[in-house]
């Protein structure tokens, strides 16, 4: 107990009440009961009401395309900003210095709900930008974070709102007040682990996957009852030894146990195979093979888990062996071609991987990015690797560095056009292998690191399904955020200096920009009230932008929704 | 040369970095006292943290809690100035004024393990030492722990 006695010599006053922190600013405290109604059923059909944002990708298939088509390529150029949140940060919290907005918006009738860094969660007006109540999970100052103090969004159901917390825990909110629900501890932060992924409602469950490959541990998925948070089941990327895979691993030791695979992206899903098409991180240790001589499996796959049982069904590994770093958590989109169910996989390693989504079957692949020299992947799945860390102390340089020729920020897909747009980073980085000990929370990369700051690229680069390139709107800095397309034949894109431009589904010519003041690492999403269209992106850079940008290091930090509209009728009345 | 942890607390006095506008303007974060929270019979803890006068320190400045959970913290000014807390909890963080010479208690509910960083965010309090930490101890539920062998820590 503090032994902290009362002066004698002072008469003490009651000091006034505490009071929540939230209830100091301009919120209302409540939400309409938007969510009340929002089912599986209408997730399934969540492109029939492209007023809304209903899941991360906007629906279940990964496409990140909306049929919204008010603005459009005549029209953008008249777009101007509607409303704009901005939050900053009180205190000391975690991340100093790496936090960053990586939010996409989900919008439900008229109220947009947001995640931020280090616990936060708001829902506001979406018409006005209102801020309508806020919760505030308390997130421990030395929480083991790789990549920064982020949040990719939230997952909506129920009367809830779901969200992960950087230590490790899964919430379910009332969406109308922002009260906590239930609150279960998915991770044990003392082994590294955290949770950075926007979950994804499937039929009444809640799906996660955990955070922590760059600290050794083991990944997993986890199901969660939307009503209750007990969970339903958990899948583990790396198996046991005994289990389908373990062959992959040493036999001796536990280089298993420590193996990575996180899948801390958020998963597509398809109703029709009752499958969820989830991509898994880096083995650990990121570049020391040869404490982990094998395939690694599950690391670096696609992996298609049963939505009832959490069961692995079938998996692609992109990166067998994985010496650079290259996560293959970035978005499954699902689309169809010659009536073939199909799945398009943009990899940080360079190429796309097109696979049958009903049996994983390799259909295609394809480099998207100009340099490739760690390897080669040849069009019938052969990987040759040839630049690697491998001699102890030998710095080897190779292309791409390890955030990828695309990081996990995602690209879209139009139905309308047929075209991919991917946001690609064309940097190369300098490893050497240093082997360390394995301990618990500990970094566990076996490198020295250190990421090129100069002679890059970037681009935003339409594919066919085939493979081949349509067209590429160059940018001097590498892309390192999501893009969005719409009905309207645009896409939006930001760059990491701060721009947020419209370009040309069909041509990819520049259309419209707007200097936001951050760089963007974010999702950007699109909804309509009363038939109005509103474009929302979260702007604010960091992360591990050493990893990333190193070259944009220095770039400032911004806590910021943009809501972009046509000038007609904005109501920018939010604030009191 | 440096100092050995035994040696530090008479470091920190004899540079002058443990008060206010001596070596350095303000006190170095975190050379306060320690502090425990007790464990009451309800299943809640509490503490006691006092502002120290002309010191902008919290006594303790440190405060140590067994487990994640309810933490009952009377806060008082002894100072001759107006302060106020903001206290990370879950749900929303907790804010109070602290008058000159007064007294109030805050509740807060913080998982464990992990520590959080407390303050008084008025003008530069926070610079010049009224940042606290509390110290969750324990460790994580059994079903949230991974499923393999014991690893070694550093």
């Amino acid at each position: 107990m503090t032994d902290i006695q009362d002066r004698t010599d002072i008469e003490y006053g009651e000091a006034p009440p505490a009071v929540d922190f939230g209830s100091l600013t301009s919120a209302t405290g409540t939400a309409p009961p938007v969510v009340q109604d929002v089912t599986y059923e209408r997730i399934l059909d969540a492109r029939s009401e492209p007023q809304n944002w209903l899941t991360y990708y906007g629906a279940y298939d990964g496409q990140r395309y909306s049929p919204l088509d008010e603005i459009n390529t005549e029209n953008v150029v008249r777009i101007r900003p509607a409303w704009v949140f901005s939050f900053s940060p009180h205190g000391l919290h975690a991340g100093q210095s790496t936090y960053a907005f990586e939010n996409s918006p989900i919008i439900v009738d008229g109220v947009m709900y947001v995640s931020g860094w280090d616990g936060w969660v708001w829902a506001l007006d979406a018409r006005t930008g209102q801020m309508l109540w806020q919760y505030k999970h308390a997130i421990p100052f030395d929480v083991s974070l790789c990549c920064g103090n982020v949040n990719r969004g939230v997952a909506v159901a129920n009367g809830k709102v779901f969200v992960c917390t950087l230590n490790a825990h899964v919430l379910a909110l009332d969406a109308s007040t922002g009260e906590c629900v239930w609150d279960v501890t998915s991770g044990d932060v003392r082994a590294g682990e955290s949770l950075t992924v926007a979950p994804l409602v499937v039929k009444d469950r809640v799906v996660v996957g955990s955070s922590g490959g760059e600290f050794g541990v083991r990944g997993h998925l986890d199901a969660y009852d939307m009503e209750t948070g007990e969970r339903v089941w958990r899948c583990y990327t790396i198996p046991k030894p005994g289990e389908p895979g373990s062959e992959t691993w040493p036999s001796d030791g536990e280089a298993w146990a420590r193996g990575g695979g996180n899948g801390w992206v958020t998963g597509t899903f398809d109703p029709e195979t009752n499958l969820l098409y989830w991509g898994t991180g880096n083995p650990a240790p990121d570049f020391d093979g040869e404490v982990r001589p094998g395939d690694n499996l599950y690391t670096d796959s696609v992996i298609a888990v049963d939505a009832d049982t959490g069961e692995i069904r079938w998996h692609y590994q992109c990166t067998p062996h994985d010496l650079w770093d290259y996560d293959s958590n970035m978005e499954c989109i699902l689309f169809e071609q010659d009536g073939r169910q199909l799945l398009a996989h943009f990899d940080k390693n360079g190429y796309c991987f097109v696979l049958d989504r009903t049996t994983g079957e390799r259909v295609r692949i394809f480099p998207f990015v100009d340099r490739i020299t760690w390897g080669e992947i040849s069009p019938d799945g052969t990987v040759t690797p040839r630049i690697y860390p491998d001699k102890e102390g030998e710095e080897v340089h190779f292309h791409p560095g390890p955030a990828g020729a695309k990081e996990w920020t995602h690209a879209a897909y139009s139905p309308r056009t047929g075209l991919f747009y991917v946001p690609v980073q064309d940097t190369g980085a300098k490893v050497a292998r240093r082997r360390r000990e394995f301990k618990e929370s500990i970094p566990y990369w076996g490198a020295a690191v250190t990421v090129d700051a100069e002679d890059m690229a970037g681009s935003v680069t339409a594919f066919n399904a085939s493979g081949e390139e349509v067209w590429r709107w160059r940018n001097d800095l590498p892309m390192c955020a999501s893009v969005l397309t719409t009905a309207g034949d645009l896409v939006f894109a930001g760059t990491p200096s701060g721009l947020f431009v419209a370009l040309d589904a069909r041509t990819g010519e520049l259309l419209w920009q707007f200097n936001c003041g951050s760089g963007h690492h974010s999702s950007p999403s699109t909804y309509s009230i009363d038939g109005k269209q509103y474009i929302a992106v979260p702007v604010g850079w960091g992360a591990w932008v050493e990893g990333f940008l190193p070259g944009m290091m220095g770039g400032p930090h911004g806590q910021a929704m943009f809501v972009f509209s046509l000038p007609e009728g904005i109501d920018s009345a939010g604030g009191r | 040369m440096t100092s050995t942890a035994s040696e530090r607390s008479a470091a920190l006095s004899e540079i002058g970095l443990d008060g206010q506008n001596q070596a350095t303007i303000g006190r170095l974060l975190a050379t306060g006292n320690i502090g425990h929270a007790e464990d009451r019979d309800d299943g809640r803890m509490h503490a006691r943290i006092r502002i120290v006068p002309d010191q902008l320190v919290w006594d303790p400045s440190v405060l140590v809690l067994p487990h994640g959970g309810h933490l009952d913290i009377e806060f008082v000014n002894d100072d001759q100035n107006t302060h106020c807390a903001l206290v990370p909890s879950n749900g929303d963080s907790k804010w109070m004024w602290l008058p000159n010479y007064s007294r109030g208690t805050m509740s807060v509910t913080l998982d464990g393990p992990g520590y959080y960083w407390f303050s008084s965010n008025i003008g530069n309090d926070e610079g010049r030492g009224l940042i606290g930490a509390i110290v969750v101890r324990g460790d994580v539920p059994e079903s949230a722990r991974l499923d393999r062998p014991q690893q070694p820590r550093p």
